[in-house]
């Protein structure tokens, strides 16, 4: 039935092409993504199953993914954008909204991620995955117990402690800690928290958002603050790695697919946003990427190892109550300078 | 004697170079993923590189990026390094100044800045425009080893061919490259590795048919780097490795 | 020293330099319009962002200002720098100690094995950069090669942490710049006249004395391009030293690239940049007057 309708679709394009001289459209999905976050099999099914060629350009951040599309060099039909540049995006209107009735499969998702702060009612966006940032700890090494990040930043840890390499991340911890809402990073919290800020990163061994993992399986770091993505990956290899989401506050953040202002073939991105929301397709992702999946048909198909995996699914978690973090705009320039400077000094 | 010390030391600093390269191929062997321990013997990232299509088109690509940049890089950078030396060109130290510019600035900067006005030229990102982004920060490394080389040369080398009826083209071609070569060598192999490994430019540069292999890399950090990469490297040195004692060994028995 | 080889790029080398007629221009040509067009274009641009503002997504506004130059000049992006300059300082130096007596020895073997052993020199980096670090963190790391081997030689008790120092920082640095080192240096070693050497050393000079009277000055452009093939690029460096080093101690090359991600602030990552140039080219022009200078 699918493979029908997009072979009838692209035998409509093509003499829609010969007719009418639409040429801008081409028979093309143009991804742009995460490296490895789509994962080729998911990529050649889609392929195999619709006969939709698609071609995938990589970035390694949300910047690097903005600084590309808004200087105008390629013609991106999918980006995967996190939750605050969907409404940094979105504010800006380069965003295309979602034909939903293309989408049918988006009633699989979980209720809790239709409504989302950023994207209410999932007009411009659809949700990849989901995930936290918390603390990670090797239960070997370090006594318990470990609630918060109080707990992570004592003398005890001085020099074995990984954090991400994110001031925004970094200064909303800060936040949580003397109980300011997280999105409040003006100048005059900023300077709130500079004292304990500076003493935390005092304490810092390493800085890494691409792998914090790896200084902890190497034993040159022993707790940290990463991606729950990550912890999930080390719970995997040795269970003695136990997550915890700080106690004084954190944050959930949804990587989501979104349309451009500037893609060519709207209809063909529809599709794979279809497609990925199936929960064999949705499963074949999270067997990947061991973060929070969405969606809720897709989960019935996980297996006990993967649902059980505290990283991926903290227990006792109430995703309604979660935060987001949402864009600062400028204010991110002056929060890279403020971490930086307390790098140096 | 002298040679002893030279030669130990040169062993000592090979050595030095050469041991991450043993791990990584051990690891090509290594039954984990995440390579922080030996698990067992296997071959099994070879079979899977085999069948990885995407990683080796990135391979592909960054070995044609390479190629391409290295070969311009050394005609640009050759030829300038020769004029400037042979000639009193006006505006000479502006010259000169200017061709270290791409050196110096950050790649991030450069990736950038060529972008915008790929863009504003209206030029479709792709292959092209990532060989001339390569070419343009890789000549001046040519450049300052062909200059190096020029020091000192000996202006009769010129004069004498000319003397004996050369342009100053032929002599040039005739007499100064081969003088040259080792530096043009050096310079190529240097462009070369700069390009194969370029990232942040290749970033900005590039275009879905042209992702190179360090595009590729740079993101499965997050996964882990997968060992099908050790397997691919392995293959590629020892390739390399044969390609060139092979050689040796040819133009050898050629000599004798 | 480490912009002499530009100064003798820059300084004529007298008289056997003519006027260039066409043909020299024809062949100029082409080399002019490729940094006309893909050098100073992209660096006016750069300068001209450098000037403007940035909206909340990064876009460049051209609002004319030089509160970006004004932000830069601030103790904390110069202590940076400074940072930065001393990591590329120690590891020119320690480049020249470990590649010189390579390049000298290479230089000086027959041709058949020179060729060979050059190549050599450069395999390893034509891994993929990530890889060979990684392996190296793998090597230095708390439960690593190195110091599993230490512990077994009873040189230690307990694993030292060799890595996310600045000594990791160093050695991945001297790492992936020692071919730059080797190879320019190489090229000099290559036409040395193995009859000058000889000749020092029947007059009765020793070793050391040949080394330091006769190789090293002829060697000297060598060196010089090698220096500047190492602590050019070393000071913008960035991906080892983050990786290396663990972030702890940032450079000006990951403020820069920070400027262009994360802080969504182009034009002040511009501003830096064209900063660093001009520091640059201002001090390989004093060097080059200055050599003009000590030649007449």
């Amino acid at each position: 039935m699918k493979t029908h309708q997009s072979k009838l679709l692209a035998a409509a394009c093509a003499g829609a092409i010969l007719l009418a001289g639409c040429g801008k459209k081409d028979d093309t999905l143009n991804i742009f993504c995460w490296t490895e976050y789509v994962p080729q099999a998911v990529i050649d099914k889609f392929t195999q199953e619709t006969g939709i060629k698609v071609a995938m350009e990589n970035y390694t951040s949300n910047e690097e993914m903005l600084a590309k599309l808004l200087a105008g060099g390629g013609a991106y039909d999918l980006i995967q954008p996190s939750e605050y540049t969907v409404q940094a995006l979105h504010k800006d209107g380069l965003l295309q909204e979602i034909d939903q009735a293309r989408v049918p499969n988006i009633k699989n998702l979980a209720p809790e991620f239709r409504n989302m702060s950023f994207d209410p009612g999932n007009k411009y966006s659809v949700p990849w995955l989901a995930g936290f940032v918390g603390i990670v700890y090797n239960a070997e090494t370090i006594p318990g117990p470990v609630v918060g990040f109080a707990d992570v930043f004592t003398p005890e840890n001085n020099k074995r402690i990984v954090v991400l390499d994110d001031a925004r991340e970094i200064v909303s911890w800060g936040l949580a800690a003397a109980n300011i809402p997280i999105n409040d990073a003006s100048d005059a919290n900023l300077e709130k928290i500079r004292p304990m800020v500076k003493d935390w990163l005092a304490k810092v061994k390493v800085y890494d958002s691409d792998s914090p993992k790896t200084s902890l399986s190497s034993g040159d770091a022993d707790i940290g603050v990463v991606w729950s993505g990550e912890a999930a990956l080390l719970f995997k290899d040795n269970p003695k790695f136990q997550w915890v989401l700080p106690a004084e506050g954190f944050h959930m953040f949804v990587d989501n697919l979104a349309i451009p202002t500037t893609a060519r073939n709207k209809d063909l991105a529809e599709e794979f946003m279809n497609f990925i929301l199936r929960p064999d397709i949705s499963k074949m992702i999270s067997e990947s990427f061991p973060y929070y999946n969405p969606n809720t048909e897709a989960r019935k198909l996980l297996t006990a190892e993967e649902l059980n995996n505290p990283a991926s699914y903290p227990p006792g978690l109430d995703v309604t109550k979660a935060q987001l973090f949402s864009d600062i705009g400028e204010q991110a320039s002056k929060v890279d300078e403020y971490i930086t400077t307390l790098k140096v000094q | 004697m002298q040679r002893a010390f030279f030669g130990s030391w040169t062993i000592a600093v090979f050595g030095f170079l050469y041991v991450p390269i043993l791990l990584l191929i051990a690891y090509s062997f290594n039954d984990s993923n995440l390579n922080l321990y030996w698990a067992g013997f296997t071959t099994k990232w070879y079979g899977l590189l085999f069948g990885n299509e995407v990683l080796l088109r990135a391979f592909k690509n960054s070995l044609i990026v390479a190629t391409a940049s290295t070969v311009l890089a050394v005609v640009i950078g050759t030829s300038a390094a020769w004029l400037l030396h042979r000639y009193r060109f006006p505006a000479q130290q502006f010259l000169g100044l200017l061709i270290f510019v791409p050196m110096v600035m950050p790649e991030v900067l450069m990736g950038v800045s060529l972008l915008v006005l790929f863009v504003t030229l209206g030029m479709p990102l792709g292959f092209t425009t990532m060989i001339i982004a390569h070419t343009t920060f890789c000549f001046p490394f040519v450049l300052v080893g062909v200059q190096a080389r020029l020091q000192g040369i000996d202006p009769s080398l010129e004069e004498a061919a000319m003397d004996l009826g050369a342009t100053p083209l032929q002599a040039f071609w005739l007499v100064i490259v081969p003088y040259l070569m080792p530096a043009i060598v050096a310079g190529a192999l240097m462009a070369f590795t700069l390009s194969f490994d370029e990232y942040i430019v290749s970033i900005f540069t590039s275009g879905s048919e042209s992702q190179t292999l360090p595009l590729k890399v740079y993101g499965m950090v997050r996964v882990g780097l997968n060992p099908q990469l050790n397997a691919l490297s392995t293959l590629f040195i020892a390739a390399t490795a044969l390609i060139v004692v092979g050689s040796q060994f040819f133009t050898a028995k050629k000599s004798t | 020293m480490a912009v002499s080889a530009a100064a003798i790029t820059l300084a004529a080398t007298p008289s056997q330099r003519r006027r260039p007629g066409p043909g020299p221009w024809f062949f100029l040509t082409p080399m002019l319009g490729w940094l006309l067009l893909f050098v100073v274009v992209p660096t006016l641009m750069l300068v001209v962002v450098s000037m403007c503002e940035r909206d909340s997504l990064g876009r460049v506004i051209y609002n004319f200002n030089f509160e970006n130059y004004v932000r830069a000049f601030d103790w904390k992006w110069l202590k940076i720098l400074g940072i930065s300059v001393w990591y590329a300082f120690l590891t020119t130096v320690i480049c020249l100690i470990l590649g010189y007596p390579v390049a000298y020895f290479i230089g000086r073997s027959s041709e058949r094995v020179r060729g060979l052993l050059i190549m050599l020199v450069m395999i390893p980096f034509w891994t993929s950069f990530l890889i060979r670090t990684y392996a190296w963190i793998s090597i230095l790391s708390h439960d690593g090669l190195l110091n599993a081997a230490l512990m077994s030689l009873r040189i230690t008790n307990t694993p030292i942490g060799f890595m996310y120092t600045p000594f990791a920082v160093v050695l991945g640095l001297v790492y992936n710049f020692l071919p730059f080192m080797i190879l320019p240096i190489y090229t000099s070693v290559e036409k040395l006249d193995g009859s000058l050497i000889e000749a020092a050393y029947d007059l009765g000079a020793r070793p050391a004395r040949v080394f330091g009277q006769v190789v090293l000055p002829l060697t000297q452009p060598g060196i010089a391009a090698g220096v500047l093939l190492v602590f050019v690029p070393a000071i913008a460096m960035f991906a080892i030293t983050t990786l290396m080093g663990g972030g702890t101690n940032p450079t000006i090359g990951e403020v820069i690239q920070n400027q262009f991600t994360k802080a969504r602030n182009q034009p002040f990552g511009a501003a830096l940049g064209v900063l660093l140039l001009i520091l640059f080219l201002f001090s390989l022009w004093l060097s080059s007057r200055f050599r003009h200078v000590e030649e007449e």
